[in-house]
């Protein structure tokens, strides 16, 4: 077959080429569709091919001779290759339209997730205070997403559901899906090593690294499909499908709100990578969209506009919840509000983070 | 009847060559000659320098970024220059390149030589359409020198209205390039309805005025709605008018509506008269009557005024209700069809002929395999389910590319390799231009193939950086641009070299009866010595080899006076029986 002709030429370690994982219920019906439009497409793909070169060749005659017919029409071949193939398109076009307004229509009863977008990350709201950049659901339960931007327009995409939206500001867009593959957890061992690694280097989790999220689930990517930007590149996140509820549960609760024994400033850091604030504001110096968390607070800034201040408390909070009211010079006002998305609690273990990262904080 | 042969007794026409001083690049000497110049040929020709700059700069920024994308982490560019970099390859390409490259370089020079007709209605508009085209070009340059432009060549809000890039400078050059599309358009318009000779009906134009009508259509009426949008793109920036910023309360959906309702029609500006140069190209090169004329030439009408009805299917996962994306995908589909009937008619067109394989030829053939890639894959795109997973991936970039690419740029340079001979009077090399079609066709192959699979694979476009599964598709897709730049290489020395060692060429070096192989090449300042005489543009009887010269002529057998009983049987041109 075709996919396993081009599977050399795609990627030799896998063994798929056309598609990602078929990990949702729409995958089948996208997949089979996709195979029948380029099987009919190949059809006339052939015709079309073969009768170009074996004419070019077979007709091809010295210079002055002429040609041996004058024929400059046929009505009923004309009439059959105009009707023939729009009997195609109107089968593909009603089995497109049929498959689509299934994606169209979400289930009553779904597992609801709230999705925040913005310049360059996803926020994942689980409701109760619960807010994580991963995408976590359970397998066979249909998933409704209620998707808003806080800046330019993004789109969801997960390939292995072959389901995409886009994200538009100023209004909520919807869609569902129903994952049908639970992607496994590592073992515990090495789960183990690789937090070692990543605590004893200092850095962050690289998901790419090691094809598996800090908590040890295996994966599918999940992309921002609609150009916003800089780092448009850079705003993946990753799907995680869990095989019990329990499970699904358990892990939610992990990461909701401020267990009674975090630290405020332990806390804060999980924030810093959860809720996107990693992606704009680096911890080590480092220039990034927006001005690093090092040596930041208890230093001078001057800003775009009006007169310079020192970053203390009340200047992170204001520009937690206002950004764009003071922008530190050389920077673009482009970070969303976090109005109404943290908690007070959350502000102040952001600001202690903070200013655990500053000499002048500590 | 094969070479050696006599040649049949009759009135040999043959208008041979022009004498030094009677052709259009010799009758006036000097700069002004050219900057202040009427005659729509060098008008013509000014474009058709200023659009393959255009095009050498937006190839040049193609091939960067697919070195970039060899190792995105190697970091040629930083994400944000990566992004200006896409933008401003996209804008140049499509406003300064694919847009004016067939109407305004090659369409007019010809339309009014194969039209019979001595200059474009309207020479000082004609002028001054090149001008704006200049200023508009300036605009774009002036945007690359000052902040860049970062928006991808849509400029989609409300990212465009709060980037802090030169998205004022750009879109204002787009708006003036408007206004030289707009210009450019009317005038073919006007000039093909009223400035046709005696005898030359609807029915005897060649299809690629046909084609160059019907792009002109859609220019006069799709352009306005871009130049308002970018109007109001601009003011919101400036003035924070709430249309399209959900900011202000607008809403940024509204813009892509306005955007694709010039921009469909736009891809049909830039495929249009590809489709008008292939069916000259294949018609010629096979010494055959074209199949199928009436339907050529309806399928372009057909296709420019479907064009304006499709846009929505550019915005299927953007949150348009249901009913509206049925009703999008189901006109999307409508425009295939005559697209397809083109195809069919130019196979059939070869079928039974006498074809050379000449350099304009292979490049034709080229075309109908790349563009029928192309249009097949556009069906994956308009089925509605299938788009869901596609829509912005790698497999939208491979299929506009195959059709804007593979259709509208190797179409370009087959017209450019037919009409070159006619244009300036010189010879190509015949092996080094079929050399460059079989590398650009390789190469383009090569480039665009493999993304295919990568955006069914899931790999979103207008990426600085992915993830390491798709390195090794992205490394060919670059060894293919890589050879895709070097066949155009070769086409422009081949053509270059042709002006200065070129063997001088004669009127008709192919053998073909539309009006422009009937003056000498280069055509003299008017065009024609005296009113041309009109027939069949397809009708190859009369044209013979003469071998003892080796060139193409026209032979008309001599005709008696038509008996008065029988007035039908004169010829249309000839103006009655008296």
């Amino acid at each position: 077959m075709l996919p396993a002709a081009f599977s050399l030429l795609a990627d030799y370690t896998e063994d798929y080429a056309w598609f990602p994982d078929s990990a949702s219920t729409f995958s089948e019906g996208v997949d089979s569709l996709y195979y029948w439009i380029t099987g009919i497409a190949f059809f006339f793909f052939v015709i079309v091919i073969v009768a170009l070169f074996f004419f070019a060749l077979k007709y091809r005659k010295a210079k002055g001779e002429k040609a041996t017919s004058q024929v400059s029409h046929n009505t009923p071949l004309e009439l059959a290759w105009s009707v023939i193939p729009s009997i195609f398109l109107v089968g593909m076009f009603i089995f497109g339209a049929k498959v689509y307004l299934d994606m169209r229509t979400i289930p009553d009863g779904s597992y609801e997730v709230g999705v925040q977008a913005f310049k360059w990350g996803w926020t994942m709201d689980y409701g109760k205070g619960t807010y994580h950049p991963e995408l976590h659901l359970l397998v066979n339960e249909p998933t409704k997403l209620t998707m808003r931007s806080s800046d330019v327009i993004h789109s969801l995409y997960v390939p292995a559901f072959r389901a995409k939206k886009d994200v538009v500001p100023g209004r909520y867009n919807y869609m569902w899906f129903e994952p049908t593959l639970v992607t496994p957890k590592v073992s515990d061992e090495e789960l183990a090593e690789a937090t070692k690694e990543v605590e004893e280097s200092g850095g962050t989790w690289d998901y790419d690294k090691y094809q598996f999220t800090p908590d040890g689930y295996k994966f599918y990517d999940l992309y921002c499909a609609e150009y916003c930007g800089e780092n448009h590149s850079e705003m993946q996140t990753v799907v995680v499908v869990h095989e019990t509820r329990e499970d699904l549960e358990a892990w939610v609760k992990k990461y909701s709100s401020r267990g009674d024994n975090v630290s405020l400033e332990a806390y804060g850091e999980q924030l810093y990578e959860r809720r996107g604030c990693s992606s704009c504001h680096s911890i080590d110096g480092s220039q990034r969209v927006g001005p690093s968390y090092q040596d930041a607070f208890g230093s001078t800034r001057a800003f775009a506009s009006g007169p310079s201040a020192m970053i203390d408390e009340n200047y992170l909070r204001e520009s937690i919840l206002y950004p764009k009211e003071k922008v530190v010079a050389g920077y673009a006002p482009v970070m969303p509000s976090y109005k109404g998305q943290l908690s007070d609690d959350d502000i102040d273990s952001l600001i202690a983070y903070i200013k655990s990262l500053s000499s002048a904080g500590q | 009847m094969s070479a050696g042969t006599t040649l049949p007794a009759g009135i040999v026409r043959d208008p041979g060559f022009p004498t030094q001083s009677e052709n259009y690049l010799t009758n006036s000497k000097g700069v002004l000659s050219w900057i202040f110049t009427l005659d729509h040929k060098r008008i013509g020709v000014m474009y058709l320098i200023g659009v393959s700059l255009s095009f050498l700069l937006g190839g040049l920024l193609a091939l960067a970024l697919r070195w970039h994308l060899v190792d995105p982490d190697g970091a040629l560019f930083s994400n944000a220059i990566y992004n200006q970099v896409f933008t401003l390859h996209g804008a140049i390409m499509v406003f300064l390149f694919i847009i004016p490259s067939i109407p305004a370089a090659l369409g007019n020079f010809l339309v009014p030589v194969m039209l019979g007709a001595k200059d474009v209605a309207f020479p000082r508009l004609n002028l001054s359409s090149f001008y704006l085209w200049i200023f508009g070009a300036i605009f774009f340059v002036l945007a690359l020198c000052g902040s860049g432009l970062d928006t991808g060549w849509t400029f989609y809000t409300p990212y465009s209205t709060t980037t802090d890039t030169s998205v004022i400078l750009a879109t204002l050059g787009a708006f003036i390039l408007g206004f030289s599309s707009i210009f450019t358009g009317l005038n073919f318009i006007v000039t093909i309805n009223t400035m046709r000779p005696p005898g030359m009906t609807w029915f005897r134009m060649p299809l690629f005025l046909w084609a160059t009508y019907a792009t002109s259509i859609i220019q006069v009426l799709a352009t306005p709605v871009l130049g308002i949008t970018l109007l109001l793109l601009i003011a919101e920036r400036t003035m924070q008018i709430g249309i399209f910023n959900p900011e202000f309360n607008g809403d940024p959906v509204t813009y892509q509506h306005f955007f694709w309702f010039y921009s469909h029609p736009a891809v049909y500006i830039m495929i249009l008269p590809a489709f008008g140069i292939i069916s000259e190209i294949i018609s010629v090169h096979s010494h055959k009557h074209i199949f199928g004329y009436r339907f050529i030439a309806y399928s372009s009408i057909a296709i420019a005024l479907l064009g304006f009805l499709v846009w929505g299917h550019h915005m299927f996962t953007a949150g348009m209700s249901d009913m509206t994306t049925i009703i999008f995908s189901a006109l999307t589909f409508t425009v295939s069809i005559p697209s397809a009937i083109k195809v069919f008619n130019w196979l059939a067109t070869m079928y039974k002929g006498s074809i050379s394989l000449t350099t304009p030829m292979c490049y034709a053939i080229s075309f109908i395999f790349l563009f029928t890639i192309g249009g097949l894959t556009g069906l994956h795109l308009g089925t509605l389910a299938t788009d869901q997973h596609l829509h912005d991936t790698y497999f939208v970039v491979a299929h506009f590319h195959y059709v804007m690419v593979g259709g509208t740029l190797v179409a370009f340079l087959g017209g450019l390799f037919h009409w070159w001979p006619k244009m300036f009077g010189r010879m190509y090399n015949e092996t080094g231009g079929r050399i460059s079609a079989l590398l650009v066709f390789l190469g383009f192959n090569l480039t665009f193939l493999p993304q295919f699979v990568l955006g069914s694979r899931g790999m979103p476009r207008r990426y600085a950086t992915y993830d390491p599964e798709f390195a090794f598709l992205h490394t060919m897709s670059t060894h293919g641009a890589t050879l895709l730049g070097f066949g155009l290489l070769v086409a422009l020395i081949v053509l270059l070299r042709s002006l200065f060692s070129g063997r001088r060429a004669v009127a008709n070096p192919w053998g073909g009866a539309t009006l422009e192989w009937n003056c000498t090449s280069p055509p003299p300042f008017y065009n024609f010595e005296r009113a041309p005489i009109v027939g069949d543009p397809y009708d190859f009887h009369d044209i013979e080899w003469d071998a003892e010269n080796e060139r193409y002529v026209t032979i008309e057998p001599e005709r008696k006076l038509a008996p008065e009983t029988i007035p039908d049987e004169a010829p249309a041109h000839a103006g009655g029986q008296n």
